[in-house]
């Protein structure tokens, strides 16, 4: 499923990409406890299923290829307590 | 990596360097072993101290196929706003010793209309590197 999250923040600029509603809803409920357990790491998610918490990007990502396979999307987040606004100057 | 355009053309274009963005490493070495092909996508990247994140024209995630991780939220120039997805690449630097980036985040984001560059490298690759800009000479040096 995709959806146009800059369209639906009232941007001009459409982007599309994988929506991760599950994924998402899986992080928000355990955010809290991962906030005190894993702060600033990275969770990946396959699913419903949490794969594990890694230090840095890219080992996260490799253990998220290992667990969905090839061409499988999963998400990857930072456990943060605000989601960052980054800027581009 | 040492680049001498000229200062006229530093002032102009801005710090840019050619890179090569593709599907990552790990992703290569598997899909090829099956017999999967993938391709990669040669262009103008500019060095910019003031994008927190590196962006990519979204086309380029298209065309190579990137796999999609997550979305992060954008503020740009002009009040440009939002979430865009981001990918997993590889980033690697053609005609320099700077190493391969294997598995490095990218994000896809339309703001990159400019005729000289198609990507912005930002400040999570710049943490890697030593970046000197001499202006008054026209010429920049990147070591990793």
């Amino acid at each position: 499923m995709t959806k146009n999250r800059a369209t639906l923040l009232g941007d001009a600029l459409a982007t599309e990409g994988v929506e991760f509603k599950t994924e998402l809803s899986i992080f928000e409920q355990h955010k809290l406890e991962w906030l005190r357990s894993n702060p600033g790491e990275f969770v990946v998610i396959v699913g419903t299923r949490v794969v594990g918490f890694h230090p840095d990007y890219e080992s996260a990502f490799k253990a998220g290829l290992s667990a969905a396979g090839l061409g499988k999307n999963f998400l990857l987040k930072q456990i943060w307590a605000e989601e960052p606004v980054y800027l581009i100057y | 990596m040492k680049w001498r355009p000229n200062p006229s053309t530093l002032l102009l274009q801005g710090p840019v360097i050619d890179i090569i963005v593709s599907t990552t490493l790990p992703e290569l070495e598997e899909g090829r072993s099956i017999g999967l092909e993938y391709s990669e996508f040669s262009m103008r990247a500019l060095i910019d101290t003031g994008a927190a994140l590196t962006i990519i024209n979204p086309q380029i995630a298209k065309t190579c196929k990137l796999l999609q991780t997550d979305w992060n939220k954008i503020t740009a120039v002009g009040g440009v706003e939002g979430e865009y997805p981001a990918y997993a690449a590889a980033i690697s630097f053609p005609g320099t010793e700077l190493p391969r980036l294997d598995v490095i985040r990218v994000v896809a984001c339309p703001i990159i209309k400019q005729p000289f560059f198609s990507c912005l490298i930002g400040r999570d690759i710049l943490r890697k590197w030593i970046l000197t800009y001499d202006g008054r000479n026209g010429r920049f040096e990147v070591e990793a």
